[in-house]
């Protein structure tokens, strides 16, 4: 078994240690970006040898989203998630740091966590063999009974395997499985200036409030990603019946929108918003909400400045690069897990200020569940464009055609004086391009220094390493 | 007879204790509400150490499988299957000094 493979080890006992992948290099995929013309080859939705890039260059290292740390408050508890497809449990740990691992056990690799989510767990063990693992990813002993009269075993230095890196931003828990990534912070970029909006707009931060909503649609994961990224545009068409249903008229780009709308972009992760105070929160259907958020925009004044506190409740939109998406305003936190080019688990959290009054977080709850859940209008509206477009570009002779990503080719914003890459008005494809122009810097680059100095990375930056 | 094992001193409220006695497998020593109890330190399911595990509740819970002991009455709960109850020593607090009664094996007290 180990002839060859095993030397060094003593007696040929097995190492292991974690095994991270390696990043390589893929031109001919970044190739199918085409941010001359302004055109994304339909391939990049539907092809397996493309997907399979993406969850080794994309999600084997890029910062993922895990979980709210108001999810798992006490050690021992935990939820189970992904990062692409592999399977992740993230736990408290008793000093009360968050570690993560992958839930699979090191012996014949079946999961270990059989739940989505629980609390106060002591441990994790294998229905297989009865390894039994401690919640800081330590194998604590096996069945009991053999390996214990085996003289040869090695307890010690067998595990979970744990994620590279870990870390928080105001809340939101990120983990990467690259150890050469760089810090969340880093990686994050000035695009936490915009991420405030939502999580710092009150001095008792957030929290995520209900169960988490889990549902399955046939697309691929960079359609949802590229829509709240920086399509605003479709609501105009896709959502206007439903919102004529909910607010009894159209969907509305306030009255400021040639002033104050834009789109910004950091390494690929985006916003787009019209300023216009409390567009999103209006479709919850709650008048009590747009009081809240209006009161709220003032407060905010102090911590975020004018601008931000014209955000919390907007007509807006954003992803951070690659998968995790929210709507200020609307509160839905979400991450669309790929599962095959032509598949997606998505997974849907409502977030709250913990110091907004008991039916107010209520109001969200349902509000939310209204709208952007499985059985929300807007999400079945989207939900369907997205299978259909996924869909139809697996056909031989459609995937051949171009697609057009080029409203708001003339858009850039060179005087505002916002974090990132800005673009007037929120109707545009800016913020796509950029997002498709970082996925190909991820198929293109094998390393960091690469990937954190490309055409995405912030205007500033380049300005000051164009200095150095 | 009875012998000494450790300082009562050591053993704090919640802990469990590995000690080391000659001619003896491992004891472990637990306080639990003030009170000692002595107890081998091995899971009566396999041999897993009972002082890596914690005190929760009144019981001992091994930390390989989660069975659980009373404190005492030594019954056990949530135990893998073939799983017994757990036996205790004869002991007591003398001047500070933990003592049992080792010889004969555990019985339940």
């Amino acid at each position: 078994m180990c002839e060859g493979g095993c030397k060094g080890a003593a007696k040929g006992r097995p190492d292991m240690k974690p095994v991270y992948p390696r990043a390589a290099s893929y031109p001919q995929y970044a190739g199918l970006v085409d941010r001359k013309n302004a055109q994304v080859d339909r391939q990049v939705f539907v092809s397996d040898a493309v997907y399979q890039a993406e969850l080794q260059q994309i999600f084997a290292r890029a910062w993922l989203f895990l979980a709210h740390e108001s999810q798992i408050p006490n050690p021992g508890d935990f939820i189970r998630t992904s990062m692409g497809e592999d399977d992740v449990i993230v736990v408290r740990q008793r000093d009360k740091s968050v570690k993560a691992f992958l839930n699979s056990c090191p012996h014949r690799g079946n999961r270990v966590c059989m739940v989505d989510a629980g609390t106060k767990a002591r441990g994790f063990i294998c229905n297989y063999h009865g390894w039994s693992f401690g919640i800081d990813g330590a194998l604590r002993g096996t069945d009991g009974k053999v390996y214990e009269k085996d003289q040869s075993f090695e307890k010690a230095q067998i595990g979970l395997t744990p994620v590279a890196q870990i870390d928080s931003y105001k809340g939101l828990i990120f983990a990467t499985f690259d150890p050469d990534a760089p810090s969340l912070a880093e990686y994050l970029g000035p695009f936490t200036w915009y991420m405030d909006i939502m999580l710092d707009n009150d001095p008792e931060g957030t929290e995520f409030v209900g169960g988490a909503i889990k549902s399955e649609i046939d697309c691929n994961w960079k359609f949802p990603a590229e829509n709240f990224v920086g399509d605003i545009l479709h609501a105009f068409w896709t959502h206007q019946s439903g919102a004529q249903a909910i607010l009894g008229g159209g969907v509305d780009l306030g009255s400021r929108y040639d002033e104050l709308a834009f789109q910004a972009s950091v390494y690929g992760h985006g916003i787009e918003t019209n300023l216009d105070k409390v567009g999103n929160t209006r479709t919850l259907g709650y008048p009590e909400l747009v009081d809240y958020v209006f009161d709220l925009s003032e407060k905010a004044k102090d911590r975020l400045g004018e601008l931000r506190a014209r955000a919390i409740g907007a007509v807006s939109s954003c992803t951070v690069f690659p998968n995790f998406s929210f709507l200020p305003g609307q509160n839905t936190f979400r991450v669309w897990h790929p599962r095959g080019p032509g598949k997606i688990e998505l997974v849907v959290w409502t977030l709250v200020n913990k110091s907004a009054p008991e039916h107010i977080k209520e109001q969200y709850r349902k509000g939310v569940m209204m709208t952007f859940s499985p059985g929300g209008v807007f999400e079945m509206d989207d939900g369907e464009n997205w299978e259909y477009s996924t869909r139809v570009n697996q056909g031989f002779v459609t995937r051949q055609q171009p697609l057009h990503y080029a409203l708001g080719l003339e858009s850039a914003d060179l005087e505002r004086d916002l974090p990132g890459h800005v673009h007037k008005g929120s109707l545009n494809d800016a913020n796509q391009r950029l997002f498709y122009t970082r996925w190909a810097e991820f198929m293109e680059y094998d390393n960091w220094t690469d990937l954190q100095s490309g055409e995405t990375a912030p205007p500033q930056k380049k300005a000051v390493e164009a200095a150095e | 007879m009875m012998i000494e094992l450790c300082d009562s001193s050591a053993i704090g409220e919640g802990e469990i204790l590995r000690v080391d006695v000659d001619d003896f497998p491992a004891i472990a020593v637990a306080r639990h509400e003030g009170a000692l109890y002595v107890f081998p330190d091995r899971c009566p399911h396999a041999d897993e150490s009972l002082a890596e595990g914690w005190l929760e509740d009144g019981r001992v819970v091994c930390g390989v499988h989660f069975a659980e002991f009373e404190l005492g009455t030594g019954a056990v709960h949530n135990p893998p299957v073939g799983c017994p109850n757990l036996s205790f020593f004869k002991c007591e607090d003398r001047d500070g000094k933990v003592f049992a009664t080792l010889a004969g094996g555990p019985v339940n007290v």
